[in-house]
């Protein structure tokens, strides 16, 4: 067998700095990673939106989406939200550990399609991590878009992912943040309800524009919904999927929804397409 | 005989009341022996029921094996009771649930059915190959008569009758609500342990090879548990990665540790439905394990699940005259 | 390609002339029939109805290590390839199967494990005379002699088995015992003919699939999915020991400070099989799964692949503990459509 083509074999990864986000039982922690070798790291190449399977050996690996743009630098992002037995392993990680990447994996964001447009991004908890990248990208690039719309919600302010960053935005031009947060606390001077809520709040012309979403699924289906409520089309939406993945490379067959692998036909989805897919929603 | 006018009739009368949510018996299967559960909730489903030496299957298995779904928002569970047909070893099954609480008495319609013995349908199919129609059979005058394409044929009970009915000793069922059918004579008064004696009567090495080359064919596909009615644990150890207390791994090593774990904890439970062995795919004489630990269950504590529902559990609870010669 | 003729009783010197190949016939292990390699010594008998484990297991084995590795190490030592086999009386469903499959190992990314194996392996059919009850194979495209995936397919002629190479690999295979074999004769070949039409007439269960690649997502709330649902134990029988059954889990084991990454069959039956780490369960009950499962093989398979993921052996309905019957569901699920 060629070692070079085994698409199971990982590359190991230097974690090079760790932080948490958040704190708590589910607590998110984002590892900035240098591959090993200099050969991987030259020839790697991803896109917003697409996903790595990430592990520590003896543990196990786990789906992870890339939370950096390319336009950052020759480094990966991953922010990974403390809830089985791999994300556990990975959360004690520190500077200098070693990790496995495989990937990338699946589809990404088109943003080089959107260009010309306005983007909008509606994110939730740990859902803003695959929406990170669109929020770098665009602003990498930020004369190739009308503008950037960034809406982000969490049950409190401690659960906020991006914070600094989220601040700095403010101060983008053309670049507008909203933040909400689910639960009245004291000294916030944000919005306080769901995202969903929110987001009629900010009410976004659907002319021009795309909108994209990525949080828990029942946010997912509030704001859908009310993204048809601002006359935005099935084709100007956009949500990533998740589920179990084993493999990443469409063989294990577990992360089927309807007919469509999420590893290989996703996980970014138009909701023109998903809306026909009867189990995309469970 | 059995008078199956009768059952259908029960089986209406019990599903229209009120408090009642289905009644599962047995149906005619697809083709030759075989035979499935059928879960009755209308009056017209009753007229497939069926009572026959080929009804193996211990729907005790299905008070625990119901999936409990979230309940829409603004509806109230359904707490109805649940009717069952149960022979001899599945009523077992049903105390035995009743001693752990793993069901409570006002869940359940006990349909109790005196039987005379299931067919084994791989010793039957042994002898007569696959029939291409369903097979009728039933009991008469203490044999076995399949109704065969080509005719009936009689059998004796030794021919055909699982392993586990030839030495039944609960023929008639230990609890019930309505007992359909006659009672019938036990036809074996003592357990003799006769196959757990053959095995222990080897070398340890002997033995140890005999159940390296059964648990080799394990493909751990899990039905020996699944169609158990007293493994309903909703947290299996055997499925929990984390921690991962067996590996996933089909080797000798992992499947001697399913497998043993499996018996183990059936230890002073297992109430000897055989269910377990029968549906193995790959025929592994699982009952042999299951009756070794009845056996030093009944030597060291002089106890058998399954009879008495007012029984405490006795793997809870401690009686100060328990043997404890295997403290070092 | 000439068709060869092979005495029975010339059988166990056609497998060693093989010496240089594996050789796998299926044989009683245990109380079970599979695939095994043969020994020498032993009588090959090729008097059986089909194997209860299919021969996927050769070319996808239950557990693979993918790659050993040691704990806090960065070396990851993949498995070699492994050697040239030969199947021995395969069954001409289990071969198609193994077509059916390689369309999931060989899109898009190779699956190298798999593949590996498969390319190593030639498959020496064996043609179903005496079809057991519930093989449904003409309803989903093959047949008790479909050569489909087969290198070689043999059919029993009472004294002689009749050789027909099907590819250069077939070929190939019967040259290394060319003195075994004898060109076999038209009459040979009609007989074979005729006993293939035979065989086909003796198959009862049948069902017709037209339409349900389309039809089936439809019926997504149906009360089909409760009614087979209802009785289903939720274990792996029907999954793991279909041939075109293909998911698989992966995890990393440790002993001592040996690791190794494997993977081995998985079912979507378990409740694990697409359980989330927070929790949430997309296919929360044994309906969802057992929906999953009928429409993976007759729906989103054919949409991918263009071929059904089934190749009607009657595995799972012999198998099943409680009597769900494929056929009795695939009938249902037509006059739902």
């Amino acid at each position: 067998m060629n070692e070079k083509v085994n698409p199971y074999k990982p590359y190991m990864a230097t974690v090079q700095e760790a932080w948490y986000e958040t704190t708590g039982d589910r607590c998110i922690k984002t590892l900035k990673v240098l591959f090993d070798d200099e050969e991987v790291r030259e020839n790697w190449s991803h896109l917003p939106g697409q996903c790595t399977m990430i592990g520590v050996l003896g543990v196990g690996e786990s789906m992870i989406s890339i939370s950096c743009s390319p336009t950052e630098g020759k480094f990966l992002r991953f922010s990974v939200m403390r809830m089985g037995k791999v994300t556990q392993a990975i959360h004690q990680l520190e500077p200098g550990d070693k990790l496995t990447v495989r990937g990338p994996y699946g589809n990404n964001f088109p943003v080089e399609e959107w260009k010309g447009k306005r983007i909008v991004t509606i994110g939730g908890g740990i859902g803003q991590a695959p929406l990170r990248p669109i929020i770098e990208y665009v602003k990498a690039n930020r004369s190739d878009y009308e503008g950037l719309t960034v809406i982000y919600g969490a049950r409190t302010s401690a659960d906020l992912c991006f914070k600094n960053e989220l601040k700095d935005l403010r101060n983008c031009d053309g670049v507008s943040c909203h933040l909400s947060i689910d639960i009245e606390e004291e000294g916030w001077p944000h919005y306080v309800g769901f995202v969903p809520s929110l987001l009629m709040e900010v009410n976004p012309s659907p002319e021009n524009t795309i909108a994209v979403t990525c949080g828990p699924p029942i946010m997912i289906k509030f704001v859908l919904q009310n993204l048809k409520k601002l006359n935005f089309a099935d084709e100007q939406i956009y949500t990533t999927l998740e589920n179990r993945m084993k493999c990443g490379i469409g063989k294990c067959g577990r992360c089927n929804v309807g007919n469509l692998y999420v590893c290989k036909d996703g996980p970014v989805f138009s909701y023109a397409t998903l809306k026909n897919v009867p189990e995309a929603f469970a | 005989m059995v008078d199956l006018e009768n059952l259908r009739t029960i089986a209406k009368e019990t599903i229209s009341r009120e408090d009642v949510k289905y009644f599962i018996g047995w149906r005619e299967g697809t083709y030759g022996f075989s035979v499935s559960p059928h879960f009755v909730r209308e009056p017209a489903e009753a007229d497939k029921l069926i009572f026959s030496p080929l009804c193996s299957n211990n729907l005790a298995t299905y008070l625990t094996l119901a999936e409990k779904l979230p309940v829409p928002r603004g509806q109230e569970p359904d707490t109805r009771k649940v009717a069952l047909m149960v022979k001899g070893c599945d009523s077992r099954a049903v105390v035995q649930l009743l001693v752990e609480r793993g069901i409570e008495r006002e869940q359940v319609v006990v349909i109790g059915c005196p039987c005379q013995g299931v067919i084994d349908t791989k010793k039957v199919e042994q002898l007569l190959g696959q029939p291409e129609n369903v097979v009728r059979a039933r009991w008469e005058k203490g044999k076995i008569i399949c109704q065969l394409p080509d005719g009936e044929k009689e059998f004796i009970k030794e021919e055909v009758l699982a392993q586990k009915c030839l030495k039944c000793r609960y023929p008639n069922p230990v609890i019930y609500d309505i007992l359909f059918g006659e009672k019938v004579e036990p036809w074996c008064q003592e357990e003799d342990f006769q196959e757990v004696k053959e095995i222990e009567g080897l070398t340890l090495q002997e033995r140890w090879d005999y159940w390296q080359e059964k648990f080799s064919s394990c493909i751990r596909c899990y039905s020996c548990r699944n169609v158990c009615p007293l493994c309903y644990c909703e947290d299996c150890i055997l499925d929990r990665l984390n921690p991962t207390w067996i590996n996933r791994s089909v080797n000798i090593s992992e499947n001697t540790a399913f497998q043993l774990s499996r018996a183990f904890h059936l230890a002073g439970r297992c109430i000897e439905c055989g269910e377990c062995e029968r549906v193995c795919p790959v025929n592994i004489p699982l009952m042999k394990l299951n009756k070794k630990l009845s056996k030093a269950v009944k030597e060291m504590f002089d106890f058998e699940p399954g009879l008495d529902p007012e029984a405490k559990p006795l793997q809870a609870s401690y009686r100060p005259d328990d043997k404890e010669d295997f403290i070092l | 390609m000439e068709s060869l003729k092979l005495d029975k009783d010339k059988l166990k010197d056609f497998i060693a002339a093989l010496d240089s190949k594996k050789v796998y016939a299926p044989q009683k292990v245990g109380e079970t029939i599979k695939f095994a390699p043969v020994n020498g010594d032993l009588e090959v008998s090729l008097d059986f109805a089909n194997t209860t484990v299919p021969p996927k297991e050769i070319v996808f084995p239950q557990t693979e290590t993918m790659f050993l590795f040691e704990q806090g190490g960065t070396d990851i030592n993949l498995t070699k390839g492994g050697a040239e086999k030969v199947l021995l009386g395969v069954r001409p469903c289990d071969a198609r199967a193994m077509s059916v499959v390689d369309n999931l190992f060989s899109w898009d990314i190779d699956d190298p494990y798999y593949l590996d194996k498969r390319k190593k392996i030639t498959l020496v059919g064996l043609a179903c005379l005496e079809p057991p009850l519930n093989c449904f194979c003409p309803s989903v495209g093959g047949g008790p002699a479909s050569t489909e995936g087969l290198d070689i397919l043999m059919t029993d002629l009472g004294d002689a088995y009749l050789f027909q190479p099907l590819t250069p690999k077939g070929e190939q295979l019967c040259q290394l015992s060319s003195e075994l074999l004898q060109p076999a004769g038209a009459e040979d070949n009609a007989r074979a003919e005729e006993l293939h039409r035979e065989a086909e007439k003796k198959i009862t269960r049948e069902v017709d699939i037209k339409g349900l690649a389309e039809g089936l997502p439809s019926l997504w709330k149906s009360e089909i999915w409760k009614e087979v649902a209802e009785p289903c134990l939720g274990c792996g029988i029907c999954t793991y020991l279909c041939p075109t059954c293909h998911c698989f889990d992966i995890q990393d084991e440790m002993e001592g400070l040996d690791g190794r990454r494997c993977r081995m069959w998985d079912s979507c039956l378990f409740k694990e099989y697409t359980l989330h780490a927070s929790g949430h369960n997309p296919r929360p009950s044994r309906r969802e799964r057992q929906r999953n499962r009928i429409n993976h093989k007759f729906s989103y398979f054919v949409d991918k692949f263009g071929v059904t993921a089934c190749v009607g052996c009657g595995r799972c309905i012999n198998l099943c503990p409680v009597n769900i019957d494929i056929v009795d569901i695939l009938s249902k699920v037509k006059e739902a459509l």
